[in-house]
């Protein structure tokens, strides 16, 4: 059934044959990107960096989505979690993103389990209300505790991966070396037992506890993973932006993140995260004279998307239907 | 002894107020539990729609776009407030029916592109919007009570007063709560579950318009005035239950009275990292909703 529902939706071309299609310009726009540093100068070199960062924000995002069902409007903590996790560790212990990043990511699971334990057994809309609280929260917490965050003027991230290597390469390779591991990672998730185990908790939760699989569990392991991957998006900004500030960490950031999301489809590929990241990074980028215009557009985009997504399907029935007719 | 005293005299007010703000609250989460009792959407352009109202009152009644006196002015906003109610929800109608929560990640396009209308039309300046009320005060027991204050406890009483009537005794109540009950069943025996929902939606326009109008006179308007609001709102719907009217009536005066204790003697720098704190305590503790012992008594 799924696999003739697919070939309708590619038009007739064999799902195969789309994966691969899929996988080479995955591929090809993997190997263009490598090879930009070399053709663009470097302002490019930086929006794209960020651009990478961003990528890994929408997949953390989508993660939620897909597999756990649910909806966060403030996966922007769990993002400056490993910013800052990133930048007071320099400041701290002065210890570069080597060190730190890992510990970023571990905090930000650390955070996801602890966050979702209080709604762990209830419905999955509270998560929602529950995560728009935490944006809101976020400010307060990061201005009062100036004393680490820096305050309204941040810190910032000064320390190399690898000294003496240009700062501009490297603060452009290690965010896409990051995004692919991750969409790597999730690739392998999704082939793995845990993962279907998780995809089972979501469509046929009976038929998951009967196999030992908890829904509460599904609901913590599932924000663990997104958290952690919000995290390592967090560390990955602040190193490719050189600088950690709660300016950009608002519940407007958040939402912009889901609105990446949905405009990749929930897409969990290297390819799905590059749109959602371009379209998250890009557009503030290019229409900043725009203003007010950009929230519209966000929101446009956002609708659209969906209500293509949710009547496309139905027109094409439609037009299935007519023709089959005698 | 004269302490306990000084601190009852502070205390007085403190609740007092708390009651006031609460009734706002009550306001907003009533209109977002009404969209999310008969259809399991969340509606998060709820505050951004009612504070566009706000502007386009203060739009109408100050000559940025029309001349009007006030009544004149509110009632066209109210208009305007279910005409957006109905776009919206003719927007994601076909959503609602198929997941919810599309359907609840939809309503934030909604709100980014209200938003995004607001600032557009009226820009981020800092407007004032007065609320014709006459200049009162009296003072009991070291309370001072103003015109303003008993403006808001009548008009949120007798809108409160009014929603619980209509659900209860009309027509178009007991077909929301037969759809909130069960909508399956309700279907059945021949309700129009879009029509139900678009009831659910224009009430809770209404409600917001009410809301914001109440709200503005304490602060200013601005392009987030109205919707920094909302995550009180959120609070009290969580505490009341997310599905429950009184729940949320309840709720609201909640979170206002403890907003008030907690700025006046705790801090006043955390209050959105307070209200996370009563969401998540109110998630664990009572996840049905302070009320929930009562439940099926009324609504």
């Amino acid at each position: 059934m799924s696999e003739i529902s697919q070939n309708a939706v590619s038009g007739g071309i064999p799902a195969w044959q789309g994966r691969a299609v899929a996988r080479a310009l995955a591929v090809a726009i993997t190997a263009a990107l490598v090879a930009m540093p070399f053709a663009a100068g470097g302002s490019w070199t930086y929006l794209l960096g960020v651009c990478f960062a961003n990528s890994i924000g929408v997949l953390s995002v989508s993660v939620l989505v897909r597999y756990g069902g649910e909806v966060s409007i403030g996966h922007v903590f769990f993002v400056a979690a490993g910013a800052y996790a990133v930048a007071i560790l320099e400041h701290r212990l002065g210890v570069s993103i080597l060190v730190s990043a890992p510990v970023a990511v571990i905090l930000g699971v650390a955070l996801g389990i602890a966050f979702a334990w209080p709604s762990r057994s209830i419905s999955g809309i509270y998560l929602a209300v529950s995560t728009m609280a935490l944006a809101l929260a976020l400010p307060e917490l990061i201005n009062n505790a100036s004393s680490w965050t820096g305050g309204y003027e941040g810190l910032y991230v000064s320390l190399d991966l690898i000294p003496g290597a240009p700062k501009g390469l490297q603060r452009y390779y290690l965010p896409l070396v990051a995004l692919l591991a991750v969409a790597y990672a999730l690739g392998c998730l999704r082939q793995s037992r845990q993962g279907i185990a998780l995809l089972l908790a979501r469509s046929h939760p009976v038929a998951a506890e009967a196999f030992g699989i908890t829904r509460g569990w599904a609901r913590l392991s599932v924000m663990g993973i997104s958290c952690g991957i919000a995290a390592l998006s967090g560390a990955m900004l602040a190193y490719a932006s050189s600088t950690v500030s709660p300016s950009g960490l608002t519940l407007w950031a958040s939402i912009f993140l889901l609105v990446g999301s949905v405009v990749s489809l929930y897409g969990l590929t290297f390819l799905h995260a590059i749109v959602g990241g371009a379209f998250v990074t890009l557009i503030p980028q290019f229409l900043a004279s725009a203003g007010a215009w950009i929230p519209v557009l966000y929101g446009v985009a956002l609708l659209g998307v969906i209500l293509a997504g949710n009547l496309g399907p139905k027109l094409r029935d439609a037009v299935g239907r007519r023709r089959s007719r005698p | 002894m004269s302490a306990v005293w000084s601190a009852a005299l502070d205390l007085f007010p403190l609740l007092w107020s708390g009651m006031i703000t609460g009734c706002l609250y009550a306001l907003g989460a009533l209109g977002l539990v009404m969209i999310f009792k008969c259809s399991r959407v969340v509606n998060f352009s709820h505050g951004n729609v009612a504070g566009f109202t706000a502007f386009l009152i203060y739009g109408f009644s100050s000559g940025t776009l029309l001349e009007l006196n006030w009544g004149s002015a509110v009632v066209l906003a109210i208009v305007a407030a279910v005409a957006i109610a109905a776009l919206s929800y003719a927007l994601i109608s076909s959503l609602v029916f198929e997941s919810d929560l599309t359907a609840t990640i939809a309503t934030l396009g909604i709100g980014l592109v209200i938003q995004g209308a607001t600032l557009l039309i009226f820009g981020a300046d800092i407007v004032s919007l007065d609320l014709p009320v006459p200049r009162f005060s009296a003072s009991i027991l070291g309370l001072r009570i103003t015109g303003y204050d008993l403006t808001v406890l009548a008009v949120a009483t007798a809108t409160i007063g009014g929603l619980f009537l209509l659900i209860d005794y009309t027509k178009l109540g007991i077909a929301f709560r037969a759809a909130s009950e069960n909508a399956f069943a309700a279907e059945v025996c021949g309700l129009n579950l879009r029509f139900v929902h678009l009831f659910a939606w224009v009430i809770a326009a209404v409600l917001g318009v009410v809301g914001a109008i109440l709200i503005v006179p304490t602060t200013f308007l601005s392009a987030t005035t109205v919707a920094s609001f909302m995550l009180q709102a959120f609070a009290a719907a969580v505490v009341g239950g997310f599905a429950s009217l009184p729940g949320s009536a309840v709720g609201g005066i909640l979170i206002g009275i403890l907003m008030n204790l907690f700025t006046f003697y705790v801090s006043p720098e955390f209050s959105s990292t307070f209200l996370l704190g009563v969401i998540l305590l109110a998630l664990n503790v009572f996840p049905n909703g302070i009320l929930a012992r009562a439940r099926g008594t009324r609504v």
